[in-house]
């Protein structure tokens, strides 16, 4: 279990840019969906492995390697949104309307829904985000969020209710 | 109830301090818990070369480039965390078994049990070797560490007060206390 | 399974970034830390006037314009690195003096209590 870390401490590049490449996807990913700017979430995947790079000594793992680069992903998409605001804060009603789109039509669904996500509060974004693009059971996200269960329960519930009534405007009924 | 516990209370014209570097790196690991880092090492020619850039023309710069003049080294680690438990006493056992081996004085121990804040001001004298001033600051959730080598005056770091950001403290006039005024039911 | 959940899946699957993202991060990994002053460096910071010093870089600059052209990247990266290390010491007496006080407020409050008992 502690090949890879062990191989990437004692100096091999080589070691350190195959993690990047196994992990870039969902390091990469969760800014994307978070930030919903795709230079903004690659510059931040750049800082994650960069500091990874500085503290892969510490990395124990490779569960705890996911762990740490979640965790810290999290962290800086947060800071992201703190520092400034890049992206425009509006409410879920004040996003345009999706064009009626059958259940068929994905591509269209899929980056309506993103768009959703996107304009979600941040916290419940990200538990949005590590729901269902990492698969995490809400315990899972508390620990990376360092967040209650409950609250992360509470944001899944309110953000799948707006979500729902935003998307059955336009879309009809969604059969749940 | 607070418990408050004082050994000595110096206000020094000048503390000659002597004593070498403390060794902080038992800390590094933290900063992986940490929500916010401040990591700070000025030693020997990086000390003097920052204080050069200290404008002679600003009075606040004015008064650091002073109290600089004589340090061997600055070295801060400030550790904010999310949550309480990050880090436990055994992570300070290291710098506090370096603060207990000759030379170094505890001038100041106040600890809060209520708001479980703790705060350690060292200092070491004597010797043939720079001084130094070592501050430990520990709370549930922040922990702080300064360690600075050299002849440093202690005055003239409290009178950096109200500049810089450090509030100004007033030694003389303790605050006049309003009467408490009870309402009758 | 909800049909919504599914449709969340769908949009938030994992995104690759760019392909050459990994050279990119590797090439900010060996970046080389810029060079530590050298002593003559220092020196002639320290010995310098600042009019002399324009005069002397405008006439370089003016006659030696590939040589000016490297020694006013060094100049600046010179200056950036003083910039931030001044920071630094700022930041360092900033907080030392915070703490500082802090504790000295707790010792005259306890002072002020025992007086009034």
């Amino acid at each position: 279990m502690r090949e890879y870390p062990e191989q990437t401490a004692q100096g091999s590049l080589s070691a350190f840019a195959d993690i990047v490449r196994e992990q870039q996807g969902m390091v990469f990913g969760l800014a994307y969906h978070f930030l919903h700017d795709r230079a903004l979430a690659e510059e931040l995947a750049q800082e994650v492995f960069l500091e990874l790079h500085r503290h892969l000594a510490t990395i124990e793992s490779p569960r705890h390697l996911v762990f740490w680069l979640r965790k810290v992903t999290s962290r800086r998409c947060i800071d992201q949104t703190r520092r400034r605001s890049f992206w425009p804060k509006f409410r879920l009603d004040e996003v345009p309307e999706p064009q009626a789109v059958t259940r068929e039509a994905d591509p269209l669904l899929s980056r309506a829904l993103a768009r959703l996500v996107a304009s979600l509060p941040e916290k419940a974004r990200l538990v949005v985000v590590l729901r269902y693009q990492e698969d995490l059971d809400p315990a899972d996200i508390s620990q990376v969020l360092d967040m209650p269960v409950a609250t992360v329960k509470s944001h899944l519930q309110r953000s799948l209710a707006m979500l729902r009534d935003k998307l059955a405007r336009t879309v009809g009924e969604i059969a749940i | 109830m607070k418990t408050l516990w004082i050994l000595t209370i110096c206000v020094l014209v000048t503390v000659a301090t002597y004593g070498q570097a403390l060794d902080l790196k038992n800390l590094d690991k933290l900063a992986a818990k940490a929500n916010n880092v401040t990591d700070v090492t000025l030693d020997g020619s990086l000390l003097k070369f920052a204080a050069k850039f200290l404008s002679s023309d600003n009075p606040d710069q004015a008064k650091v480039k002073k109290l600089v003049a004589e340090l061997k080294g600055v070295y801060v680690r400030t550790y904010e965390f999310d949550q309480e438990g990050e880090y436990s006493e055994s992570d300070l056992a290291s710098i506090r078994g370096q603060l207990r081996t000759p030379g170094w004085s505890r001038i100041v121990g106040v600890h809060s049990r209520k708001d479980r804040d703790n705060a350690e001001i060292y200092l070491k004298t004597g010797g043939a070797e720079p001084g130094g001033l070592a501050i430990v600051c520990a709370n549930p959730k922040e922990l702080v560490v300064v360690n600075i080598v050299g002849k440093i005056d202690l005055d003239e770091l409290s009178e950096l007060g109200g500049s810089l950001g450090v509030p100004k403290l007033d030694f003389d006039k303790p605050k006049p206390t309003k009467p408490s005024s009870k309402k009758d039911d | 399974m909800s049909y919504l959940e599914d449709d969340l899946r769908k949009a938030l699957r994992r995104t690759e970034p760019s392909e050459d993202f990994v050279d990119r991060v590797l090439a900010r990994v060996n970046r080389p830390a810029p060079p530590e002053p050298t002593w003559w460096e220092l020196l002639a910071a320290v010995l310098r006037p600042p009019r002399l010093q324009w005069v002397a870089l405008s006439v370089i600059v003016s006659v030696m314009i590939p040589f000016a052209g490297v020694q006013y990247r060094q100049e600046r990266q010179y200056r950036a690195k003083g910039e931030r290390a001044k920071e630094q010491l700022l930041l360092a007496v900033r907080v030392a003096g915070s703490k500082l006080h802090q504790a000295q407020k707790r010792v005259l409050e306890v002072g002020r209590m025992d007086t009034r008992l």
